[in-house]
């Protein structure tokens, strides 16, 4: 049958961007370690974290119950985030966050997070893909646990995979 | 000092949190992406910039440092689905009402539903809260 030319054209699923090509749904191993990285939080940190979500308080700019200023919880979306990124390149929409906050995020401190792929599924012909994580301070105590679910794309599974995207999942490393 | 105790009652409605978002909250440095840059965000499918998750969940933080104090810092959980699309230059509002409440070791831990609304009402993150309050 020939197309109508009125048609609007059929969605396509980003291929590729500029840093490669995009994560697929059958590549993503449920169980996949993520990987490990040190996070030290500078005050620095913290204070562009405080502006990105203007979230100014007393605990966060001068002084806390824990002596000196520490981070506002959610800094822990990033590190995460970019133990993602460094396996799979997912840009996709954030889809559901449950996160616990276990001790307060300090300056200065030397966290391990780690990471791994926990369960992915499909729902509305859509991808969707769960990772957890956790980070340790020096005596090794959790500061923080989290569970992300990212959806794959916007646009639902059926649409082929094609063309370039601009943005990326793989971003700077920072806050 | 947080808002809530342990004497705050189910069904008591947690204070709001707004904020009508620009384009400018979202620019980091000349980064184009599908929070900034309308033809980024076409390509993926979405009709317009979208508003970056944390940024709008944020508005929930605030309001459960101010409710919990330290019970959000040292054992605050949350759990938020994000719903609905927010647009770069969306009005939003966190809410809240304390749900239930649980003896913890440390206290008693309140739970609350949580959530926020753009202009139109529609509920854009729900989800649910917790946090031991003295």
């Amino acid at each position: 049958m020939e197309q109508d030319p009125r048609a609007p054209e059929a969605p396509t699923r980003v291929a590729a961007d500029s840093k490669g090509p995009r994560a697929q749904f059958d590549d993503i191993e449920v169980g996949r370690v993520l990987g490990e990285m040190e996070w030290v939080v500078t005050e620095e940190m913290i204070d562009t974290q405080c502006a990105i979500d203007a979230d100014y308080d007393v605990w966060y700019s001068l002084e806390s119950p824990w002596g000196g200023r520490i981070a506002p919880p959610q800094i822990s979306y990033r590190p995460p985030r970019w133990l993602l990124s460094r396996t799979f390149n997912v840009r996709g929409l954030f889809y559901r966050w449950e996160m616990e906050n276990l001790r307060p995020i300090r300056p200065g401190v030397t966290m391990r997070v780690s990471a791994r792929i926990s369960d992915k599924y499909l729902k509305n012909e859509r991808e969707f893909i769960v990772y957890e994580s956790e980070a340790r301070d020096p005596e090794g105590n959790v500061v923080f646990r989290t569970k992300r679910t990212h959806v794959l794309d916007f646009i639902d599974r059926s649409a082929q995979r094609a063309g370039e995207g601009i943005d990326s999942g793989i971003k700077a490393e920072r806050i | 000092m947080p808002v809530l105790t342990r004497d705050s009652p189910v069904g008591l409605t947690l204070p709001e949190f707004a904020c009508q978002f620009t384009l400018a909250h979202f620019k980091r440095a000349d980064e184009q992406t599908i929070h900034t840059d309308m033809e980024a965000a076409r390509r993926e499918g979405l009709p317009a910039p979208v508003a970056t998750g944390p940024q709008v969940a944020a508005l929930l933080f605030r309001q459960l440092r101010t409710c919990y104090g330290r019970g959000w810092i040292e054992g605050g959980r949350c759990e938020l689905t994000f719903r609905r699309q927010v647009y770069v230059t969306d009005f939003c509002v966190a809410r809240g009402v304390i749900t239930r409440r649980e003896d913890s070791a440390g206290g008693t831990r309140l739970h609350c539903d949580v959530w926020i609304e753009n202009a139109s009402g529609d509920k854009v993150i729900v989800g649910n809260a917790s946090g031991i309050v003295q």
